[in-house]
C-alpha cells in the first residue's frame, strides 16, 4: 500500500516550545497526501501517531484528533468519490493550538459546517446507524472552518491544547 | 490492529482500534452474537462513528427480542465519544 505521494516536514527548536510541553526539538508541521480509499486510514493513523508523539501531544487530543480525520476522511471518500485526487493532510502546531487541514481537490462544494444537528436524546428504535461523524467532531474540537474556492475544498479544525491533562 | 474475541460463556472481548477499516470485519463477528452478552472494552484503544454504528445495529437487533448488550471497561476517551453521541442511553455502560 502507498504510504502518500509526499511529506513535508518542519523542524522548531525548543525556545518555541508552548508552556506545558518542554521537550527537545518539535515537530511543528507535517504534510501528507493520501489515497482516496478508506483503507488509507491505517497510514494516516501512523502520520497522526509520528506527529503527536513527536510534538508531545496527549493522548485526549491525539484521539480527538485521530477521530476528527477519520470523520472527515470516510465523509470525503464517501461523498466524493468521483474524484481521482488524493486528499491532502496538514498537521501544525501554531502557538497552543493543533490545526488540522484536510484539502481535497477538484470536488463539488460540501460544507459540513451547514449540516443540520444530530438528536442525540432518540431512543434506541429511532436512532439510525450513521450520521453521527459529523457531531463527533464538532463536540471534540474548538473550532471548524469550510473554505471552497476553484472547486478545492478545504476544511480546517482548531484543538486547543492548553486543555490536555492526559 | 483491531481484533473482537469470544469466550466459552459468551463476553466479548474487543481490542486495538476499532476504525472504519474493521466494519466488515466487526460486522460478521458480532453478528453472530444472538442474545445479551458483555462487551469488553478494556483493550481497546479508539473507536469512531463506524465503530458505533456496528455496535448500534446489534443492539438494535437484540432489542427485538428483550436483549441488549452490556458494554464495560470502557477508557475514558471511549466513554466521552458515548457519552457525546448520546449512546450511553442506548447502551448499559458498566
Amino acid at each position: 500500500m502507498k504510504i502518500g505521494r509526499f511529506v513535508v516536514i518542519s523542524w522548531r527548536s525548543t525556545s518555541d516550545t508552548p508552556a506545558g510541553r518542554p521537550g527537545a526539538n518539535r515537530l511543528i508541521h507535517m504534510h501528507r497526501s493520501f489515497e482516496r480509499d478508506v483503507a488509507a486510514l491505517e497510514n494516516i493513523f501512523h502520520f497522526t501517531d509520528e506527529f503527536a508523539s513527536a510534538n508531545k501531544i496527549g493522548k485526549s487530543a491525539t484521539f480527538a484528533m485521530n477521530l476528527a480525520i477519520e470523520e472527515l476522511f470516510t465523509n470525503i471518500v464517501k461523498y466524493s468519490a468521483d474524484s481521482g485526487n488524493d486528499i491532502s493532510i496538514h498537521l501544525d502546531i501554531a502557538g497552543n493550538d493543533l490545526v488540522i487541514k484536510i484539502t481535497d481537490f477538484d470536488v463539488e462544494r460540501f460544507d459540513i459546517t451547514e449540516w443540520s444537528k444530530v438528536d442525540v436524546d432518540r431512543s434506541l428504535e429511532e436512532r439510525k446507524v450513521g450520521g453521527i461523524g459529523l457531531h463527533l467532531v464538532r463536540n471534540m474540537v474548538d473550532k471548524i472552518t469550510y473554505e471552497y474556492e476553484a472547486r478545492t475544498a478545504c476544511i480546517t479544525l482548531v484543538k486547543h491544547l492548553e486543555d490536555l491533562n492526559v | 490492529m483491531f481484533d473482537i474475541s469470544v469466550t466459552d460463556d459468551g463476553d466479548v472481548f474487543l481490542s486495538g482500534r476499532f476504525d472504519a477499516t474493521q466494519v466488515e470485519r466487526a460486522r460478521e463477528d458480532l453478528g453472530r452474537i444472538n442474545s445479551s452478552c458483555r462487551i469488553h472494552f478494556e483493550d481497546l484503544d479508539y473507536i469512531a462513528s463506524a465503530g458505533l454504528g456496528v455496535l448500534l445495529s446489534v443492539q438494535k437487533r437484540l432489542s427485538n427480542n428483550g436483549d441488549s448488550l452490556t458494554l464495560v471497561g470502557l477508557n475514558n476517551h471511549i466513554r466521552e465519544v458515548f457519552k457525546i453521541a448520546g449512546f450511553d442511553q442506548v447502551f448499559k455502560i458498566e
